[in-house]
């Protein structure tokens, strides 16, 4: 029996994860990534080209591990950092979702998302906007984002850029 | 032509104990734009590092002050830097980052020049009905005045009244040195730039990485996340080299009646400074592999600094910061409350995979506006930046402390590698030296009074104003 989510059910996951980025129910999130998972957001080496190696190659954000994501959940929330407060608000839309290969154990997902961010503190606000590619991944549970691949293709970042903003 | 009172703005009374600055250095407009023109145009610019060209006919784009700029290496390995503007209509000739080409063809009107500079084809020349008046003219991109390299370090100058190099850098090179030495085959950019803005001041960047006062008191949230880590011991999480993490047995340093000195900060002429902290030589720095050969090399003195978190600003906008890693930064002033960032991983070439791998890991945390430390570094500029208008209490208290040390004499640390400071300051933790910033606003205030009195004779000798003259006539 096939046991890959239907593409339908593929999409709702990642509008799900985008929701609670959204609400900032930041431990939930954290819940939906695998212990091992591989958390990543290249830098760009060109007009053209995304970093490609992150061992040789700069990123943005390369977490190799659930717990480096939850360390970057605590900053927000601690009130120990002057960039998290107040935290922005975001809504993000993620769309043109494909499913690339389903498996009973792993699914491959592309898509394409935007997120509008607003600073209450200096009311301005930006919209960050790239593509994203998820490995899920069956656990016990259900299913776990075992890798996330953001690529931010507006990379000029007005002065912060945190894990909720994309 | 500004009347701006600069020596009004920097209270320096060194024999009373003061020195305070003015808030309006950091948001009057017109400040702004004599910075531009008295320092960041008429003064050694930092341009980039040469092996980001290292190939025949590799270029780089950049700017100088307000003006495009490219960095080209011809085809016999020669390095010039050009205003990147044809000469023809002004277009822009290079539009990429870097690149490599042999001939450049402006995309206006199809002029081409080679990657020496010179005008290698002007479109149907011989069909324009040219004045020879024309053909006098040179059609070659203009060469910046002044452009220089100190090991590897670019720098370039729209005006050619400038220094040498080497004698505006003066002292400061040694800590270039230090940086390059940590390699035999000197530094490299890790692939992959990082651009950030912030609305505030240039100099609020210029300051921040000068400011040892302000790190426990902005980062509590990145220390706390390194002491998470150790506790917890989490695997696939970074280790830094950052005081008093890695515990204080890592920091023990021997009873020489120094021990208890953690850092220091040091001023040098025409702007340059640079604040430190004693580290051991430890294994959360990527340079440990590497320690036996460095102290054979150069001498364990010299081996020690290269351990030590250096934070090195080059006057007006390169700052070479190697702490939790080691970052290359590039200072861009867009407007007085405005400021782009372009930063990078800087490594020393051949390194370990591992050693390479670890560096970077150590920068994405704290270096990138995207990682736990530099956000909370410029969130505060726009604070202060938000702050900087007030005319009820316009005179900043940020720069006062250890004025009772600070001196040309007495730094043990600093004499261990020869260097003559301009002042020097060491102490314990909590010392937090705002004297470093004395050597910044000094070398501004002499730049633009400099430029205000290059303008007024220039103004002086040239002729009076149209409108005079008609005055003159209609008399």
């Amino acid at each position: 029996m096939n046991q890959a989510l239907t593409p339908a059910h593929a999409a709702e996951y990642l509008y799900r994860e985008a929701h609670l980025l959204d609400r900032q129910r930041f431990d939930e999130w954290v819940d939906l990534y695998t212990g091992d998972a591989v958390y990543w957001i290249p830098a760009w080496k060109s007009e053209h080209q995304p970093t490609e190696n992150p061992e040789t190659e700069l990123s943005l954000v390369y977490c190799a591990s659930r717990n480096a994501l939850v360390d970057r959940v605590w900053r927000l929330t601690s009130n120990l950092s002057v960039a998290s407060m107040p935290l922005a608000r975001t809504a993000h839309a993620v769309s043109n979702v494909i499913v690339e290969q389903a498996g009973d154990d792993t699914m491959d997902l592309r898509s394409s998302w935007t997120s509008h961010v607003y600073n209450p503190k200096y009311k301005s606000q930006h919209v960050y906007f790239g593509s994203y590619e998820h490995r899920l991944r069956r656990v016990d549970e259900g299913w776990k984002i075992a890798r996330k691949k953001i690529t931010l293709m507006n990379d000029f970042i007005p002065t912060v850029l945190d894990l909720y903003m994309v | 032509m500004s009347k701006k009172d600069i020596a009004s703005l920097v209270d320096d009374r060194p024999e009373d104990g003061v020195f305070r600055l003015h808030r309006s250095v950091f948001s009057d407009p017109e400040i702004f734009e004599m910075e531009m023109k008295y320092i960041f145009e008429r003064n050694w610019v930092f341009l980039g590092l040469d092996s980001q060209v290292p190939h025949p006919h590799d270029y780089m784009t950049t700017t100088v002050g307000r003006h495009p700029v490219v960095v080209m290496r011809d085809g016999e390995g020669n390095l010039n830097a050009f205003i990147n503007s044809c000469p023809h209509k002004g277009a822009k000739l290079c539009h990429l980052a870097q690149g490599n080409r042999k001939i450049h063809v402006c995309q206006y009107h199809s002029w081409s020049f080679d990657s020496a500079g010179r005008i290698r084809g002007l479109k149907f020349k011989d069909d324009g009905q040219y004045s020879p008046a024309f053909d006098d003219d040179s059609h070659d991109l203009a060469a910046l005045p002044r452009f220089e390299v100190y090991r590897g370090f670019m720098f370039g100058a729209l005006s050619a009244d400038v220094l040498p190099l080497s004698e505006y850098l003066g002292e400061a090179r040694t800590f270039i040195d230090i940086a390059v030495d940590t390699s035999p085959r000197g530094l490299e950019l890790v692939p992959g730039v990082v651009g950030f803005t912030f609305e505030g001041n240039w100099k609020l960047q210029l300051e921040n990485c000068s400011d040892q006062y302000h790190f426990t008191s902005t980062h509590p949230s990145y220390l706390k996340v390194l002491d998470r880590r150790a506790e917890k011991g989490w695997e696939g999480t970074v280790r830094a080299n950052v005081r008093g993490r890695g515990g204080r047995k890592a920091m023990q340093f021997p009873a020489d009646g120094l021990e208890h000195i953690a850092g220091g900060s040091t001023s040098f002429e025409h702007g340059h400074n640079l604040n430190w902290n004693r580290r051991t030589v430890n294994d959360s720095h990527p340079l440990f592999e590497r320690a036996e050969e460095l102290k054979e090399r150069f001498g364990e003195a010299r081996r020690d600094w290269m351990f030590n978190t250096r934070n090195l600003t080059l006057f007006p906008n390169v700052q070479v910061a190697e702490n939790a890693s080691s970052q290359l930064r590039i200072i861009r002033p867009i407007s007085v409350d405005k400021t782009e960032m372009l930063t990078y991983c800087i490594a020393p070439v051949g390194e370990s995979a591992a050693a390479r791998a670890q560096r970077i890991r150590q920068y994405e945390d704290f270096f990138n506006p995207s990682g736990l430390a530099t956000p909370d570094d410029t969130i505060n500029y726009e604070d202060c930046q938000d702050g900087h208008l007030n005319p009820v209490a316009p005179w900043l208290q940020g720069h006062a402390r250890g004025m009772m040390l600070a001196g040309p004499d007495g730094d043990p640390f600093i004499d261990r590698l020869g260097v003559k400071a301009l002042s020097s300051v060491i102490g314990g933790v909590e010392l937090g030296d705002e004297t470093i910033f004395h050597t910044y606003y000094r070398s501004w205030r002499a730049l633009l009074q400099a430029g205000q009195r290059a303008d007024e004779a220039a103004a002086r000798s040239q002729p009076a104003p149209v409108s005079a003259r008609l005055v003159e006539t209609v008399r």
